[in-house]
């Protein structure tokens, strides 16, 4: 419980309906997309400009109350729980686009903003923001660059880091500094920005900031292609980047993601297939459609069964829309599902299918794999039920290694959905202990109080 | 453990989301509020609360699922198919077995609503007196809110005659033909006190196409803006007389001008069945509701381009708002479209989130009048950015909101049941 006195300070800074102590709105505060971290908050403030996080990170700081940032709590690793109780500080209100320029293929936004409404903004000028984290629906951009979240068009466009000019931030100590700028290149000193990017709100709030844009690709063209086995699919992925075709798209859906998307929303999709990966292209017109070519081409002659050509814009929807109801499909089916987010290098991914489907045997557990395969991000999630403990440990024990084949295979336990709170015992494992304590001393200069988003990460 | 008997039924609902938020984006409540508890993963995560006994029924709480729409945005979008609207009924129902009705409604539900006579004699008094009613917010400070908000509104007149006292029991098809088949009309509140013309001509058009149409004066309001509020005790009065007032009619079909109405009926045996039976028989009754849309186009199977367009509106651009009592109870969206497509004399126009809800709500625009107009502020920006001189659609309820905000914005549209443009 804060003092009395306390909140009618915050009261005086955002004004009474932006304070809000009831048990309901609390518990409201308390969750984010995980199912197993749930913490409430002493309060939910929402700021609406840079002046009052200032104001009210002055106060947290003096009387040491945590603070943790929350944008569309999408996020899936227990980020935006308020772990310590204390302030949570929702960004939503706070969600203006400040500015596009069009002439710089800039924008400038607040936090708050969520990624599909500037997306549809940015249509009207026929720009968009590359980074697509597939929760897009609901995530903010405050989240989007905390995490730095990125979706299936990074295999050609990369991830949010790379589409952010700068940020503005409100240190814990209520202090407010700007990193980056407004240009392409900047060298002038340390890379800080680059340090609050994916800093999972441990380090400040993020006020502002300034976005990369691209012009919108003039064509677009999507194939589906059919595999008897999956780690067929995970090979062709590496074929078609080592033969030059770069499609910012590759999604891989396996056997049994197919047939729940099929149970939930028929488009004929080959429920027999063991796997089916979804390629688009983007570009040119005429560029398009020789890099359709060529992936039909490069997938046939290693393996695949069949290849199907989306005819037109509703047709390649349709695919997407099942792409994104695949993760649905998953949560749908079990109490308790693990929805891992481990990323190898390209090449490894059958490596990585195959060792899941090992241990599914080992274990005797459903374990099903979707995802990014054209960067390595894959899912590979694991249905169980928490209160059926003998399933519940079985799968724990899937999990991690699961995680250590990943780190086996070169790869790393998080690739977008960041470690939060649910992957804090693994970053212990896999992180050279003095890289940790870098990150310790890093956060102990900035928060000297910790105050910000404590308990997350490494603790 | 307290009896959670309604929570219980739609405990798998409740139980499908996935915490995901996608949500957010759709439920017009959150774009307005921006706070986690206006969405349905919040309101979902509250009532489970309540379900593991962490949560009673506060003020606050009552708050919360009473300030949902039920447009069901929420749930046409859900990834994980998570039925909010079932989950936000049912809460309100257990909330009332809990604590009653509030006095208000308590008045209005079961001594008015539910009365078929009683409903009758309070619009007429309402009818001579309307005149009165006060308009400034100045001389009405000390009426409750429900009469408050009621009075602010631009309501639209109630009909001399209401439709009940115009209609006759048994209507055969005209010149003589022969019945192809025979319906029963629902005529629904909103259609009985304010709008009896389109009952009327509804009538009209079904006889010339050979139906023959029985109205029983049996009948009563579908219950709709009772059993959503939660009182499914009333609602399932209601919906036994309803279901008993056409069975024994001999219907292949019954058929209504309100969407609200004919999703209500419809849905009967979603929300209020407590045992096998009673489910049985709402599903009986389910199968022979149509909407007028539907009827028109899927059962006479007229065709859309052989409706002929009233002279008045010859020249007119039109648009059109999709119901969530047509779009997303009823999957009824494309029919309607078919017609004024067809119709010639008219331009049609789509208009930018057609399906976005007005705002109306049933009773959550008396106890939230406010974000009623900011969220119908959402659907005026689209029909400025048609252009269009008549707004079409086909629902009473939509109407009433509709034309409320057009004139609060002073925007120059009519707002028009689509059985009122055509011949
Ligand atoms: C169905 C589903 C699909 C997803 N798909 C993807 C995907 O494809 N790619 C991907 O990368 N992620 C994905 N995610 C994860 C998640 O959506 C992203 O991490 C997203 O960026 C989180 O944004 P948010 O606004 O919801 O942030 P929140 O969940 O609210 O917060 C995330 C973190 O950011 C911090 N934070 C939020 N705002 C600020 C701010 N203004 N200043 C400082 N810190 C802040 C919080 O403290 C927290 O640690 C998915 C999630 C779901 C549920
Ligand atoms: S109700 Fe549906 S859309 Fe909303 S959070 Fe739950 S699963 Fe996601
Ligand atoms: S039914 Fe409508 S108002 Fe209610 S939670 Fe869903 S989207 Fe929001």
């Amino acid at each position: 419980m804060l003092k009395e006195s306390l909140i009618s300070e915050f009261q005086k800074i955002v004004g009474k309906e932006n304070v809000l102590t009831s048990p309901e709105a609390l518990k409201a505060y308390s969750y984010d997309g995980t199912t197993s971290w749930i913490k409430e908050p002493d309060v939910v403030i929402f700021p609406k400009s840079t002046s009052e996080v200032s104001q009210i990170m002055k106060l947290a700081n003096a009387e040491k109350i945590p603070v943790t940032p929350r944008g569309g709590g999408t996020n899936v690793s227990g980020g935006s729980v308020p772990w310590h109780g204390g302030i949570v500080l929702a960004m939503t209100k706070f969600n203006q686009i400040v500015k596009i320029d069009k002439e710089n293929l800039t924008a400038t936004v607040e936090p708050g903003v969520v990624l599909q409404d500037l997306t549809l903004r940015l249509m009207k000028d026929g720009l968009f923001f590359p980074p697509d984290p597939q929760s897009f629906l609901g995530a903010t951009m405050g989240g989007i660059i905390s995490e730095n979240a990125g979706g299936p068009a990074c295999v050609k466009y990369g991830v949010t880091k790379q589409y952010i000019l700068g940020i503005e931030v409100v240190l814990p100590t209520g202090e407010v500094v700007h990193l980056g700028g407004r240009t392409l290149k900047n060298v002038v000193g340390y890379d800080l920005l680059h340090i609050f990017i994916s800093a999972e709100g441990t380090l400040g709030v993020i006020t502002q900031a300034e976005l990369k844009l691209n012009p919108i690709p003039p064509a677009k063209k999507t194939l589906c292609v059919v595999y008897d086995d999956v780690a067929i699919a995970g090979e062709s992925v590496y074929h078609v980047l080592e033969n030059g075709v770069i499609p910012d798209k590759i999604e891989l859906i396996d056997n049994w993601v197919i047939n729940r998307i099929e149970e939930m929303m028929p488009i004929g999709l080959p429920k027999d297939a063991d796997a089916c990966l979804l390629f688009e292209v983007d570009g040119i017109p005429e560029a398009v459609e020789k890099e359709a070519e060529k992936i039909a081409e490069i997938t046939k002659k290693f393996g695949a069964k069949e290849v199907r050509v989306a005819k037109d814009a509703d047709d390649a929807n349709k695919y997407w829309m099942a792409r994104r109801a695949g993760f649905a499909a998953v949560f749908g089916k079990a109490k308790t599902v693990f929805a891992e987010d481990v990323t190898v290098p390209r090449g490894n991914i059958p490596k990585l299918i195959n060792r899941c489907k090992e241990l599914a045997k080992k274990y005797n557990l459903e374990i099903v794999v979707l995802g990014h395969a054209g960067d390595g991000n894959l899912h590979p999630a694991i249905l169980t039920d928490i209160s059926n403990k003998d399933h519940y440990d079985r799968a724990v024990k899937a999990m991690d290694e699961i995680i250590e084949g990943a780190v086996e295979f070169g790869g790393v336990l998080s690739g977008e959905h960041g470690v939060g709170l649910e992957k804090q015992k693994f970053m212990k494992k896999v992180t050279e202990p003095a890289v940790i304590n870098m990150m310790k001393n890093i956060k102990a200069i900035i928060d000297p109080n910790n105050i910000m988003n404590p308990g997350k990460i490494w603790e | 453990m307290k009896d959670l008997k309604e929570l219980k039924k739609i405990e798998q609902f409740a139980d499908q989301c996935m915490k995901c938020g996608f949500c957010s984006f759709f439920c017009p409540v959150y774009q307005e509020e921006k706070m986690e508890q206006s969405v349905a993963r919040g309101k979902n995560y509250l009532v489970k609360q309540i379900l593991a006994g962490n949560q009673e029924f506060t003020p606050e709480m009552a708050d919360i699922i009473g300030k949902c729409l039920l447009c069901k945005r929420c749930a046409a979008n859900c990834p994980a198919k998570t039925q909010i609207d079932r989950v936000v009924v049912a809460a309100r129902a257990q909330m009332v077995k809990e604590k009653g009705l509030g006095a208000i409604k308590n008045f209005a539900f079961r001594k008015v609503m539910a009365d078929r006579k009683a409903f009758g004699r309070y619009a007429k008094l309402m009818q001579a007196f309307q005149w009165m009613m006060p308009k400034t917010e100045g001389k009405i400070r000390h009426l409750p809110d429900f009469v408050k908000n009621l009075g602010r509104r631009n309501f639209p007149e109630l009909a001399k005659t209401f439709l009940r006292d115009q209609v006759k029991p048994l209507y055969k098809p005209q010149d003589g033909q022969q019945p192809k088949m025979r319906v029963g009309f629902f005529t629904g509140c909103a259609t009985d006190f304010v709008y009896p013309d389109f009952g009327l001509k509804f009538i009209d058009f079904l006889t010339r196409h050979g139906v023959e149409v029985v109205v029983p004066d049996t009948q009563n309001c579908c219950g709709a803006a009772i059993y959503f509020s939660g009182d499914f005790e009333t609602g399932r009065m209601l919906a036994d007389l309803n279901v008993k007032a056409f069975k024994d009619l001999n219907v292949d079909y019954i058929v209504t001008t309100c969407a609200t109405c004919s999703s209500t009926l419809k849905d009967y045996q979603k929300y209020l069945p407590d045992n096998e039976e009673q489910k049985q028989r709402y599903e009986e009754f389910e199968k022979k509701i149509k909407d007028s849309m539907e009827f028109i186009i899927d059962i006479l199977k007229i065709k859309p381009e052989d409706f002929k367009l009233k002279k008045e509106f010859e020249g007119k651009t039109v648009t059109w708002h999709d119901p969530c009592h047509l779009v997303r109870y009823q999957n009824i969206k494309d029919q309607p479209r078919a017609i004024l497509k067809a119709l010639k004399g008219i331009k049609y126009v789509e208009m930018p989130n057609a399906d976005l809800c007005c705002g109306m709500g049933g009773s959550f625009s008396v106890y939230h009048y406010d974000l009623t107009k900011k969220i119908a502020g959402k659907k005026m920006d689209g029909i400025k950015a048609t252009g269009a001189d008549i707004v079409v659609t086909a629902c009473p309820g939509c109407m009433i909101n509709l034309i409320d905000n057009v004139l609060l914005n002073k925007m120059p549209q009519k707002v028009h049941h689509l059985l009122e443009l055509v011949e």
